[in-house]
């Protein structure tokens, strides 16, 4: 297992917005994590992402307990996240922001007088990372200018070019058309490969995009987990298709 | 030694009188539109000038010297009018953008303030020569207080008070709260924002150079007025925390009078104490004594 | 690289301005040298950290006061010392400050270098013995790499050795500068400057960087403050006062503070500009407010992004 959460609670004043959840993550696998609104999906994230410090319970990765100790140590000890909201620096070009993951990666931030362009592993990471998702062309434009959908996928990219164990996605789609989802999820799947990531965690609400890319499936319902199941006892579980994904929903 | 105890401490509170009609004037504004208007200082400098002049103008004309203050005040408020240049002249073209050129755009206001008093008044201090103490002076424990001191005092106490009223019992209040707290749900429930703003620059203005106006039968007018009577209202509402008229009163309090106490006991130490005080606050208490969540 | 032949034309033309130029003029190449030392190092924390400082002149206090302290309390008269022993002031003086400052960003941030700035004024102001209060202490001519030119004119000495001196740490710093924002250090603080929550998440630590770049731009701010020493011969309190702090941001502004020579361009233009608006009314500041109001309002990216308008081919962000 890389990523073990046991008995997360998380109480806001008397809301109680997670209950007793316990998730395990193994390597080779893409886990989604779905429920309505309100049922504790960002909560969670942020809990495994050590944003949050949990009320009750543990988070370990890679056997160290990592609850809370934040974004920059956890992203050092290799775990990676984009979020819901897509997170881009407005000023940099495509290149200069996954320059500034791959710098973070090789620990080279602190190098106050060494040459960025004179760094050949850091430009030609970045570089390959900006092939991986389609990019290459766009690599001097700002990051402002891009499209919407260049803009999730340069935030994507950018959690990936830390070339982390484990990566943790809040909606990857969200905000993208129908016809460029499939796109996103084709180019991340694969650059995952490409760059030897062991496990994707994503949060997502398009069920086509769910159960057409993920090996397990987390129901989670009111702070509780429902099920966390394969697609296709997911499809078969009356319960979670009545509370989560709901009637009108196409489920394939 | 009771005596010189009172001295200090009327003094110091007269101080925090006329600081705390500024550090309300710079907490109004922030508090509605999120400005830190550097330019308050300047305003205080002009309604002492204004004040001085119109002093003059009174006395010259043959007004009873008992009712100076009338004019004095009046002439104080009445200038608070340059606030709708400022807002509508400058301001409003920034509203949306970083907080630092907003800021900046109040320096530039300082710095054209400074001279614009120069070039009206001169350069050298200008004062009301001796009508300080046309109400005379009162014994209190031994110590002769000016009752002009006593008289700012209580203005400064019915102005807390008129504007904790206006802000909490009225409808102008309300809308300025709403608008303080979300402008786009006030400005969706049909606030008119550029009036509010307006209006709300213009009283910030106002109460700065009415405590100009007030400060000046005690004190000369120089044109360094302003730029150093920010730095203590900037003390005054760090202390009290940004936006809140109670961090106001309070924060006046606390620097008028330690700083009165200060200058008695090692006048050394004067402002460097309220500085220090203002760094432990930023540093433990970022938000203020007073300062809200969202501030 | 029109770019690059307006820079090696204005090196030029400092470069040979000793021998074709007034000396009014000459002289007043010196403080702009020392504000463009500064503001380059100011900069650093404002056009690509994202921090606004409105009390940077303190370290122009610190590095002024430490040459002038040396001078008179243990007859140092060496420039090479000054300029050490400032960045060394100024570089203690900010850890603790620089620590305390950065865990604030925006308008806290901003409030809080002013009340340090301030603290240091009214220190120098109110303890007379040390600092010579309000009339400052004077900072007389230092030798220049170990040369004592005492028989000099003062004016000699100032548009001659001293120039080139000064011309040579304004070049010594600029390269310095020049390669940390090219660095990986400096790719950092610009994400920093754009998405500091991003950053976090690519293990970029925001408030250890925030403190790396406050000690650089302090060093920076020192050793410009002790290079303005000499032309004024004197330092007083009013080197650090707000308003001080509120120009070198007016300079940076003006210039424009996305580009990396944009700073350097404001000291230049705020010098001459200055200096020649005084000449012809004494009321310098109202026509500077309204410049600065202009500026704000209108053109945000000062003079380099009104270049960069004139001519979308070059981008000037660096």
């Amino acid at each position: 297992m890389i990523l073990k959460a046991e008995g997360l609670r998380k109480l806001y004043g008397g809301f109680c917005a997670l209950d007793g959840v316990s998730l395990a993550v193994g390597a080779g696998e893409f886990v989604s994590i779905i429920g309505p609104n309100g049922a504790g999906k960002s909560t969670l994230i942020n809990i495994l992402t050590g944003v949050t410090p949990p009320s009750a319970g543990t988070v370990r990765f890679k056997d160290r307990d990592v609850s809370g100790i934040g974004p920059v140590r956890l992203a050092r000890l290799g775990m990676a996240r984009s979020f819901q909201l897509v997170q881009i620096f407005p000023d940099l070009s495509v290149l200069e922001t996954l320059q500034a993951a791959v710098v973070a990666r090789l620990g080279r931030g602190t190098r106050l007088f060494a040459s960025l362009s004179g760094d050949r592993e850091v430009q030609e990471g970045a570089l390959e990372v900006a092939e991986l998702f389609g990019l290459g062309e766009k690599r001097h434009v700002p990051a402002r200018q891009l499209p919407q959908g260049d803009k999730k996928l340069l935030d994507v990219a950018s959690a990936f070019a830390l070339r982390p164990e484990i990566i943790l996605l809040d909606e990857p789609t969200s905000g993208v058309s129908t016809a460029d989802k499939t796109a996103i999820m084709e180019i991340m799947v694969a650059a995952a490969k490409r760059i030897g990531i062991q496990a994707i965690i994503q949060v997502e609400h398009d069920m086509d995009i769910v159960f057409g890319y993920s090996d397990r499936i987390v129901a989670l319902h009111q702070g509780r987990i429902l099920a966390d199941a394969t697609p296709a006892e997911i499809r078969a579980d009356q319960r979670v298709v009545d509370t989560v994904i709901g009637r009108r929903a196409r489920v394939r | 030694m009771t005596q010189h105890v009172v001295n200090v401490l009327l003094s110091g509170i007269f101080h925090a009188s006329i600081l705390f009609l500024v550090a309300a004037g710079l907490q109004v504004v922030f508090g509605v539109q999120k400005i830190f208007n550097l330019a308050c200082g300047s305003f205080y400098a002009l309604g002492a000038y204004v004040g001085v002049s119109a002093v003059g103008w009174y006395t010259g004309a043959g007004g009873p010297a008992a009712l100076f203050v009338l004019p004095l005040a009046l002439a104080g408020l009445a200038v608070g009018a340059v606030g709708v240049v400022v807002e509508r002249g400058l301001l409003r073209f920034v509203y949306d953008r970083d907080e630092t050129f907003q800021l900046l755009l109040t320096f530039a206001v300082v710095l054209m303030m400074e001279d614009a008093i120069r070039m009206t008044w001169g350069t050298s201090p200008r004062s009301t020569a001796g009508l300080y103490l046309t109400y005379g002076q009162v014994p209190i424990l031994g110590a002769a207080v000016p009752v002009y001191n006593l008289i700012v005092i209580g203005a400064s106490l019915a102005i807390a008070l008129l504007i904790g009223w206006l802000l909490t019992r009225t409808a102008f209040g309300r809308i300025i709260r709403a608008s303080a707290d979300n402008r786009e749900m006030a400005e969706a429930l049909g606030v008119d924002m550029r009036r509010v703003y307006a209006t709300v620059f213009t009283l910030g203005t106002a109460l700065g150079t009415l405590g100009g106006a007030l400060v000046i039968p005690a004190t000369a007018a120089m044109s360094e007025m302003g730029i150093e009577l920010i730095v203590e209202a900037f003390a005054v509402v760090v202390i009290g925390g940004l936006g809140s008229m109670r961090g106001a009163f309070v924060g006046a309090l606390i620097v008028g009078v330690l700083r009165s106490i200060a200058i008695s006991v090692y006048p050394e130490l004067e402002m460097l104490l309220i500085y220090l005080i203002v760094i432990a606050v930023l540093v433990l208490r970022p938000r203020g004594l007073f300062g809200g969540a969202a501030a | 690289m029109t770019g690059g032949l307006v820079l090696i034309l204005a090196l030029l033309a400092i470069v040979v301005a000793p021998w074709v130029a007034p000396t009014y003029y000459l002289l007043l190449m010196l403080p702009f040298m020392a504000y463009a030392v500064v503001l380059l190092g100011l900069n650093l924390l404002f056009g690509y950290t994202g921090l606004v400082s409105f009390g940077h002149a303190l370290f122009i206090g610190i590095g002024a006061y430490t040459g002038a302290f040396l001078a008179a309390h243990l007859t140092v008269r060496s420039m090479e010392v000054f300029l050490v022993a400032a960045a060394i002031a100024g570089a203690l003086v900010a850890a603790p400050v620089a620590a305390l400052c950065v865990r604030y960003v925006k308008i806290y941030f901003g409030m809080l270098t002013l009340a340090f700035g301030m603290v240091f004024y009214t220190f120098v102001l109110k303890f007379y013995r040390l600092t010579g209060g309000d009339e400052g202490l004077p900072f007389p001519r230092p030798a220049l790499l170990g040369f004592p030119l005492d028989a000099m004119p003062k004016t000699d000495y100032l548009v001659g050795p001293y120039y080139y001196y000064s011309l040579a740490v304004l070049a010594v710093a600029t390269l310095g500068m020049w390669r940390v924002v090219r660095s990986p250090f400096g790719l950092c603080l610009k994400t920093i400057r754009d998405n500091p929550a991003k950053a976090e998440t690519l293990g970029i630590g925001v408030t250890r960087y925030r403190w790396y770049a406050f000690m650089i731009s302090a060093v920076y701010a020192s050793v410009g403050g002790a290079l303005l020493g000499p032309p004024t011969g004197n330092v007083d309190p009013t080197l650090a006062y707000w308003t001080h702090s509120g120009n070198l941001v007016f300079m940076t502004l003006l210039g424009g503070f996305s580009s990396f020579f944009g700073p350097v361009l404001g000291a230049f233009v705020f010098i001459y500009l200055q200096n020649w608006v005084m000449s012809v009314v004494p009321y310098w500041r109202l026509i500077f407010g309204a410049i600065l109001a202009v500026i704000v309002i209108f053109a945000p990216g000062g003079l380099m992004g009104l270049f960069a308008r004139a001519r979308p081919a070059e981008v000037a962000r660096g």
